[in-house]
């Protein structure tokens, strides 16, 4: 379960905009209008993705606040399921189709049409025997801190999630900026932030 | 809160390799003695470029000469793994990027009883007690970057430093 046990990794995000006073109720909703729900069908590439429980990756029903609501922090995770082919097997499996059809049809090539939809019906028929690769990423919200750790640090999962994030609760995300350090020191935050490059090593930097 | 300029992130990982190596893994902070020292891995990357060109690994990174080497060759610290303890507290972790990512965060021995709830308390009272010691670094490093000393004794001690003179 996310943030309980074993190494981390995280990147540390301000919330830009105000908790409205209902916002338990408005949580509860939010998670629920957005969460995680399987498709029955879907395209190659194609993702999915939804709040789950921190809990269970299939739990997707949030009406217990108790299992997302612990004292001060919100603890969630964000679910992506995407399906992906091999596509050497399917290139194979349509030239394969395509040999067939050219040699019950007389003809020394197919027509592009003809490869397009013996491709689309062999993905059609894979992608509906695939199980979906399954990825869930927590997050934990210390609400009147108004912080965010986010236990991934890639640009693309951040960006997801930081638009999941603005689309269920109506708030906005910052990245982290060390210059939040400066807070009990106000008077370095400028001159920190004006500061040009220095060379320390042998190039120009 | 404004951004913080990209390059400044790189300059707090050399400042603070720098500045552990000199005082023997000992830094001051906040009038606290905290113990702190690059561990075993240092990623570096050409000021141009994302991607990683130099990654070293294992015992005594810190004091490679291959880091020093990378460094003279105009790459700049991309990732820094770090070991720091104060009082009874020992932590690991990798600090990437101009944000200051975390990763492969190691968190003190904690207490494992209580339910999901009390656990998580603890965990993240101990992640919010190393922010606090790591917002007390930067805010020296911030003093130190922006005072006379930086371009007058820091910067050419530094560069003695990576070319073997101190």
């Amino acid at each position: 379960m996310g943030f309980l046990k074993g190494r981390l990794n995280f990147r540390r995000y301000r919330v830009v905009d105000p908790l409205p006073d209902d916002f338990r109720d408005r949580f509860e909703q939010a998670f629920t209008e957005h969460a995680f729900r399987e498709k029955s069908v879907i395209s190659r590439g194609e993702e999915t993705m939804g709040w789950v429980r921190a809990d269970n990756l299939l739990e997707t029903d949030f009406s217990n606040r108790d299992r997302w609501l612990y004292t001060h922090y919100v603890m969630a995770g964000m679910r992506i399921d995407k399906k992906t082919l091999p596509m050497p097997l399917v290139r194979a499996m349509v030239e394969q189709r395509v040999a067939v059809w050219c040699e019950e049809n007389g003809r020394a090539r197919a027509p592009a049409s003809v490869r397009s939809d013996i491709r689309t019906n062999i993905e059609n028929d894979l992608l509906a025997r695939t199980l979906p690769t399954v990825k869930v990423v927590h997050f934990c919200w210390n609400l009147p801190e108004g912080w965010v750790l986010f236990e991934n640090t890639s640009e693309g999962m951040n960006d997801r999630f930081r638009t999941l994030v603005r689309n269920s609760f109506g708030v906005a995300l910052e990245a982290f900026s060390p210059l939040e350090f400066l807070t009990e020191t106000p008077e370095l935050v400028d001159p920190l932030a004006a500061a040009g490059m220095t060379v320390m090593g042998g190039g120009a930097r | 809160m404004m951004d913080s300029l990209p390059h400044l992130s790189t300059e707090f990982f050399t400042w603070l390799w720098w500045a552990t190596e000199q005082g023997g893994g000992r830094l001051t902070v906040d009038g606290e003695e905290i113990v702190v020292w690059v561990d075993d891995r240092m990623a570096f990357r050409l000021p141009s470029e994302d991607a990683s060109r130099a990654v070293l690994t294992g015992a005594d990174t810190a004091r490679a000469a291959e880091a020093k080497a990378a460094m003279a060759a105009g790459k700049i610290i991309k990732e820094l793994r770090i070991r720091l303890q104060w009082a009874d507290r020992e932590y690991g972790f990798t600090l990437k990027g101009s944000g200051l990512d975390v990763t492969g965060l190691v968190l003190p021995a904690l207490p494992d009883e209580g339910d999901e709830q009390d656990r998580l308390m603890v965990r993240m009272e101990a992640i919010e007690a190393l922010w606090a010691v790591l917002g007390a670094i930067y805010r020296q490093f911030a003093a130190v970057r922006t005072g006379a000393s930086w371009a007058e004794e820091v910067v050419p001690s530094i560069q003695a430093w990576l070319v073997g003179d101190a």
